[in-house]
């Protein structure tokens, strides 16, 4: 039962210093992101076994109104403690520091994301992302989002730059869910994200969201993966509305007016629950006044509308949530069975002739120490790749959350807790010997679950058909 | 998992009676006897349960404190956390968790208001602190999963709903004992459903039959909860003030 040799008590903290015992255990590289929540650092670790890998560690501030552990990074810990799957970011380790009670976060680093992948192509690449890249990452990305929604976890801010992909090693090119920090368990009722203060990007926002729906449900993931998808195949987000900047949740009209410009109106008659909308109704000649006519997706995608590729993006896309494909149901489309089938190592295509790219490291700040205090030493310039403890130029603004990852495992016993060590709690779902086989008379919590299909929680497999070329 | 209890780390963690019931060793050495240890628990219980109504949140919220602050006391000796201070702060770290957040400050003011002695009163930056070595303490799990919830499901289907209030009311009284360490809370809401059916002399014998768990297991808890009963009628406040005088924890 519970694994009570595992050692929790470390608290860490050198008396009176700022510098905690277990931040010795890494090399400090330097700071590679900076969001509402706190400052993420990419660091080294010093000892064996794992001596030089990568770890991404999200330091959370303390909360302004002193009022302890910020509530973000409880929920975010909170899930993140019961998830495991390979296309979900791993959690190695959790860190307190009682000196200035600040919360660590420790992941496996993941080099790259779908934001700089994207703006790499487009910047700096004159060709498209190729086919075989595109599905694998947004097959992955479904398995992920499949992982989550069949446990009831709706993530709430998918957005290219929370896809991570993995870099060289081991698990190069495998896609990471990360970013938890807005998701929920949704067996309550949720509040409306904007009840909390929580602004989230709205160009992945789901059409419901912005007419005011009050209630989440794991359609709005798959509508943000059918913005991202969209975004992979153009280079340019779908739907890039001007945000209206107010506190407590302003209509956001530009946003629904580019969807609305590319998919034409919605219909009550497509969408009956539409009418029902607070946005809907009450701002009606803003929202009803000037009508589209053609439906244009597949010109702003630049697929033929008989393409598997278009049926699954609109499908994905679909107005009413009821309808939009499920995160399962996407995964079972024709698109994925089609040549070129999609793979484990999204960023190498396997057909010969194929050309690779090389993305570029996520570039490091290193005038940044834990504590969030730059020295005034400019940065300086480094080759990409793998380069190590040397300093890394800082190639822009640092203004959007990030989330990196990348180790399998932190050495047993140096710190409060190891993943690693069940990390296969998410295979077993249904340990033996609980015969419980009528409806109601299963554990209620599993109930609500096994009336979908079996969408094979846990289970990260990849379409059979291809095993054989990828693995 | 998050909606499955079966892949979930409180699964995981249910224990066996022995350990829940081990008095730690600095406990011991002050004196502490096992009952003791079972009242002192049980009279935190009732404390975050009254802290609860004054800062109004949910039952599920109260739950879930009680869950850790016995999940603490598993891993923690009562000399080295005081349970005075790690109750308050159990509620106040379930209601970040449970998302509805009760402000260290007001948790403060109604401690204060609540309790007249003075052992029980903490300051701000206390809470703050014991918030962090309780998440150490917890591992950082903090998904917990409740009776409740199954309660209310397997009434429905039992065409119960009559017995709801009943049986909640005897669920809530669960977290006054150790079951939610021990066993999966849908067998402890069906105990409570036995006792119930019981006391209002409902045939459930065939509902039961078909749900095929194990019978053994519903009855002994419910034996367990019967007991409880049995074992604390009266109030018991001197002996939760002699147990806590015996730890020396707060002068």
């Amino acid at each position: 039962m519970v694994d009570t040799g595992r050692s929790v008590g470390n608290n860490g903290g050198a008396a009176g210093s700022n510098r905690p015992v277990w931040l010795q255990q890494y090399d400090l590289i330097g700071k590679i992101g900076e969001g509402t929540y706190g400052l993420v650092f990419l660091a080294r670790t010093k000892s064996q076994p794992n001596r030089g890998k990568c770890i991404a560690i999200k330091k959370f501030k303390q909360s302004k109104d002193g009022d302890g552990v910020s509530p973000t990074a409880i929920r975010e810990i909170m899930l993140l403690r019961e998830i495991s799957h390979e296309n979900v970011v791993k959690l190695v380790n959790v860190h307190i520091n009682p000196a200035d009670m600040s919360l660590y976060l420790a992941f496996d680093y993941a080099e790259h994301d779908l934001y700089e992948i994207i703006r790499h192509h487009r910047e700096k690449v004159s060709h498209s992302i190729n086919p075989y890249t595109v599905k694998s990452l947004l097959w992955q990305l479904l398995n992920g989002l499949n992982y989550l929604h069949s446990n009831w976890i709706i993530h709430r801010d998918l957005k290219p730059s929370n896809i991570l992909v993995m870099g060289e090693g081991e698990e190069q090119g495998v896609v990471k869910i990360a970013d938890f920090g807005l998701a929920r368990i949704y067996q309550a009722p949720l509040k409306p994200l904007s009840d909390n203060g929580v602004v989230v990007t709205i160009w992945y926002r789901a059409p419901e969201l912005l007419l005011g729906s009050k209630h989440y449900t794991s359609a709005v993931d798959m509508w943000a993966v059918g913005c991202i998808f969209a975004e992979l195949l153009t280079l340019k987000p779908l739907f890039q509305g001007v945000e209206v900047k107010a506190p407590a949740n302003p209509f956001q009209l530009d946003q629904l007016d580019k969807i609305f410009k590319v998919l034409g109106h919605p219909t009550p008659e497509k969408w009956p629950t539409l009418v029902s909308l607070p946005h809907w109704q009450s701002d009606q000649q803003h929202i009803q006044g000037h009508k589209y006519e053609s439906p244009g997706l597949h010109n702003v995608v630049h697929l033929p509308q008989k393409q598997p590729a278009y049926d699954l993006l609109s499908k994905m896309l679909e107005y009413d949530p009821k309808k939009r494909l499920t995160a399962a149901q996407a995964l079972d489309h024709e698109y994925f069975r089609n040549d070129p089938l999609p793979g484990h190592n999204a960023l190498v295509p396997c057909q010969s002739g194929e050309k690779v790219v090389n993305y570029p490291a996520r570039p490091v700040d290193t005038t940044t120490d834990f504590e969030g205090t730059t020295s005034v030493q400019p940065p300086q310039s480094v080759s990409s790749g793998n380069a190590v403890a040397a300093s890394m130029v800082t190639t822009r603004p640092m203004q959007r959350p990030m989330n990196m990852m990348n180790m399998p495992r932190m050495p047993p016993g140096v710190a409060s807790f190891n993943l690693a060590s069940q990390a296969n709690m998410a295979g077993g779902m249904h340990p033996g010997g609980i015969p419980m086989q009528r409806g109601p008379g299963m554990p209620p919590h599993q109930q609500q679950q096994l009336r979908r299909k079996d969408p094979g929680m846990g289970m990260t497999g990849y379409p059979p058909s291809q095993k054989s070329r990828r693995f | 998992m998050a909606a499955n209890f079966w892949a979930s780390s409180h699964y995981k963690q249910l224990l066996d009676q022995e350990d829940v019931e081990a008095v730690h060793s600095p406990d011991k050495e002050k004196g502490i006897t096992l009952e003791e240890f079972k009242l002192v628990k049980m009279h935190m219980a009732n404390y975050i349960m009254r802290l609860a109504q004054v800062v109004k949140v949910r039952q599920r919220v109260i739950a879930t404190a009680v869950t850790y602050m016995r999940r603490v006391y598993t891993r923690k000796s009562l000399s080295e956390y005081d349970p005075r201070l790690v109750a308050p702060t159990c509620l106040y770290l379930a209601s970040k968790a449970e998302e509805s957040t009760v402000q260290a400050r007001p948790l403060v003011f109604y401690i204060k208001k609540q309790c007249p002695d003075e052992k029980y009163r903490f300051e701000i930056k206390d809470i703050l602190e014991m918030e962090m070595k309780i998440l150490e303490a917890l591992d950082y799990y903090l998904v917990v999963y409740h009776p409740y919830r199954p309660l209310t499901l397997f009434l429905q289907d039992a065409g119960l709903t009559d017995m709801t209030q009943l049986a909640w009311g005897l669920v809530n009284d669960t977290y006054k004992m150790d079951l939610i360490l021990v066993h999966p809370p849908y067998m402890i809401a069906l105990a409570c459903i036995y006792i119930g059916s019981v006391l209002k002399e409902k045939d459930t014998t065939s509902w039961f039959e078909e749900l095929r768990v194990d019978m053994n297991v519903v009855k002994n808890i419910s034996m367990e909860i019967l007991d409880f009963y049995d074992n604390n009628k009266g109030i018991l406040e001197d002996r939760v003030n002699a147990a806590l005088n015996k730890l020396a924890l707060k002068q």
